[in-house]
């Protein structure tokens, strides 16, 4: 069975990616801007196995899966700040961040 | 049973990467294992001998890569254009350990990762720069951003650290997924992803107005740009730069620029050569935003350190000039220029680093008044690197620019030479403004800071600033060979 053109695809993956694009520019808690990076991610993701389907190979679909676990231990790193800066009773708020300016 | 098929994998194309891997497993191993008083040390001897064991293989790898060639399934270039790269990067590397053997009572309580994590990202630097494909490309970029946003925030007790780690993470972040992103694009397009085979199919399916090509094209330079920290995808630099514990600052102004352009210029000339006339214009207006940008906000800075995280996006756009110029003096250009620029961002952290220790705050530039005489070595050091940071002879600097100017001009484009010259006059007002507050200032404007007794022995550090010293005149002087190496590594480049 043949499923959509590539294209849909693909017009799936970059509202991922700008739907991600958006959350990183306006959202202000930290956690939603890592979930946001990540959705770009994801965009990204699904470009990628669409097109390795598109082209009838496995390049695609492999970077897949070694984004996939790029994309887990970025998480792993962000919410350890986070972490340590709730530790700390920061305001979790990206726009409150201004300790360091000039 | 079925047999798998595995590449041949050319374990001496991979040696510096897997010296300074192991260097940083033992490291690790080393915070585990040894008493936590002892673990500062073990962690510093084990990245310094990754480090120094990297470089000299990196050398080997230099001279035995006359042939360019590409190994272990095509991925990895074994080329002495990534040989030289590797060696600046594992020189930066050992300076950078030097640096931060000071900071010693302050990351104490996690010596042992800090080292582990510096090697980690030397790791994934010199990875980085052999890459040949789209997907090494970005798990090496990943693999030593995420070490380095890690090193920002080492220093958990401090909201400034905390602050700078978080920051870069989320732009880095967006960065990487635009990067990404761009790379499934030219996937897309061409249905390739090693760079020569991009090239190819580009030019044997005539893909050179293909808009998915483009849009990818354009989001991979976005997201170099980002790593390169190149204006305007600069914001996340002068707060990074401030608030990481300095020695790191050191190394990512050094390692990152190094390796984030090497690499912008082998993906560019070596994938997209039909594109030419696209990324030579994008990347020549990146230059004139971030020089532009660059100098004018350094301008206002108090803060030394944001000065100096200013001054290091101009530099990109010095840098980004040999790129535009997409010929093989710009490639020559671009390798030496990063040798003087690599010492004297080092050492220039590394006077801070101690000017900040001394001090117990961030350094403004009325905090250097009296350090020319108190500590005449930093001193005189970092009024050479300002020096050489605008371009002034004696230092490699100069020549630096001067090969860049001529990469322009052989391209044609006069222009971009002009812009590169004023921004240059521009700089020396904050370059000289440093110099000026290290010397000439009448003993009624000094305020000498009591620092409480004299200034604390830092053995190791003091060498690594001389080190960058030496480097910075000697590359003036030494401009010949230097020049030569960087030659034979251009000549590898299909430009």
């Amino acid at each position: 069975m043949r499923g959509p053109d590539v294209t849909w695809y693909l017009a799936v993956a970059g509202t991922l990616f700008a739907t991600g694009a958006l959350g990183v520019l306006l959202r202000r808690s930290p956690l939603i801007v890592l979930l946001s990076i990540e959705i770009m991610l994801n965009g990204a993701n699904l470009a990628l196995i669409a097109f390795a389907r598109a082209h009838g190979q496995e390049d695609g679909q492999i970077f897949a899966l070694a984004v996939m676990a790029v994309a887990a231990s970025e998480v792993v790193v962000g919410l350890g700040l986070i972490v340590a800066m709730a530790r700390r009773r920061l305001d979790l708020d990206v726009d409150k961040l201004t300790a360091l300016r000039g | 049973m079925i047999a798998a098929t595995t590449p041949k994998v050319d374990w001496f194309a991979l040696a510096p990467v897997l010296a300074l891997l192991a260097a940083s497993g033992l490291a690790l191993l080393g915070a585990v294992l040894v008493p936590r008083r002892r673990a500062h040390g073990v962690g510093g001897v084990f990245a310094a001998l990754g480090f120094a064991v990297a470089f000299v293989l990196s050398a080997l790898l230099y001279v035995d890569s006359g042939e360019a060639r590409n190994v272990v399934a095509e991925a990895i270039a074994r080329d002495r254009f990534a040989a030289l790269a590797q060696l600046i990067v594992c020189g930066a590397g050992l300076l950078a350990v030097g640096i931060s053997w000071s900071e010693r009572p302050r990351v104490e309580e996690h010596a042992g990762e800090y080292y582990a994590l510096l090697a980690a990202a030397g790791a994934g630097m010199a990875f980085l720069v052999a890459a040949n494909n789209l997907m090494v490309l970005f798990l090496a970029l990943e693999w030593f951003s995420i070490s380095l946003y890690v090193l920002s925030a080492i220093r958990a007790d401090r909201v400034e650290s905390l602050e700078a780690g978080l920051k870069y993470l989320i732009v880095g972040g967006f960065g990487s997924a635009a990067l990404l992103f761009g790379s499934a694009l030219v996937y897309g397009s061409t249905g390739e992803l090693m760079f020569g085979r991009i090239a190819e199919a580009t030019r044997a399916q005539g893909l050179e107005s293909d808009p998915l090509l483009l849009a990818g094209l354009a989001m991979v330079i976005t997201g170099l740009g980002f790593k390169a920290s190149a204006a305007p995808f600069h914001m996340w630099t002068p707060d990074v730069y401030d608030g990481a514990p300095t020695p790191v600052t050191a190394f990512m102004s050094a390692a990152t620029k190094t390796v984030a352009l090497v690499l912008a210029m082998r993906v560019l000339v070596a994938a997209f050569p039909q594109l030419d006339e696209f990324w030579t214009l994008a990347i020549a207006a990146i230059a004139c935003i971030s020089l532009a940008w660059g100098n004018l906000a350094a301008l206002v800075q108090r803060n030394v350190k944001r000065m100096l995280a200013y001054s290091s996006i101009s530099h990109a756009g010095f840098m980004l000039i040999a790129i535009a110029a997409n010929n093989e003096l710009g490639g020559r250009a671009l390798l030496y220029y990063l040798i003087p620029y690599s010492a004297m961002s080092l050492g220039a952290f590394a006077v801070l680093a101690a000017r900040e220790r001394e001090l117990g705050r961030a350094v403004a530039l009325d905090d250097l008044g009296g350090l020319g005489w108190e500590r005449p070595l930093l001193g005189l050091s970092l009024w050479v690197f300002m020096l050489g940071f605008a371009g002034l002879p004696l230092t490699g600097g100069f020549w630096g620019k001067f090969l860049v100017f001529s990469a322009a001009v052989e391209r044609g484009w006069t222009w971009l030479v002009i812009v590169g010259v004023v921004a240059t006059a521009v700089s020396l007002y904050y370059y000289l403004s440093v110099v000026r507050a290290l010397y000439m200032r009448s003993d009624l404007e000094v305020r000498l800071m009591p620092a409480g007794g004299s200034p604390p022995r830092e053995g190791l550090l003091q060498a690594a600033v001389a080190a960058c010293l030496a480097v910075t005149v000697g590359s003036f002087f030494a401009v010949q060979p230097l020049t030569d190496l960087a030659e034979a590594a251009a000549k590898q480049l299909p430009f």
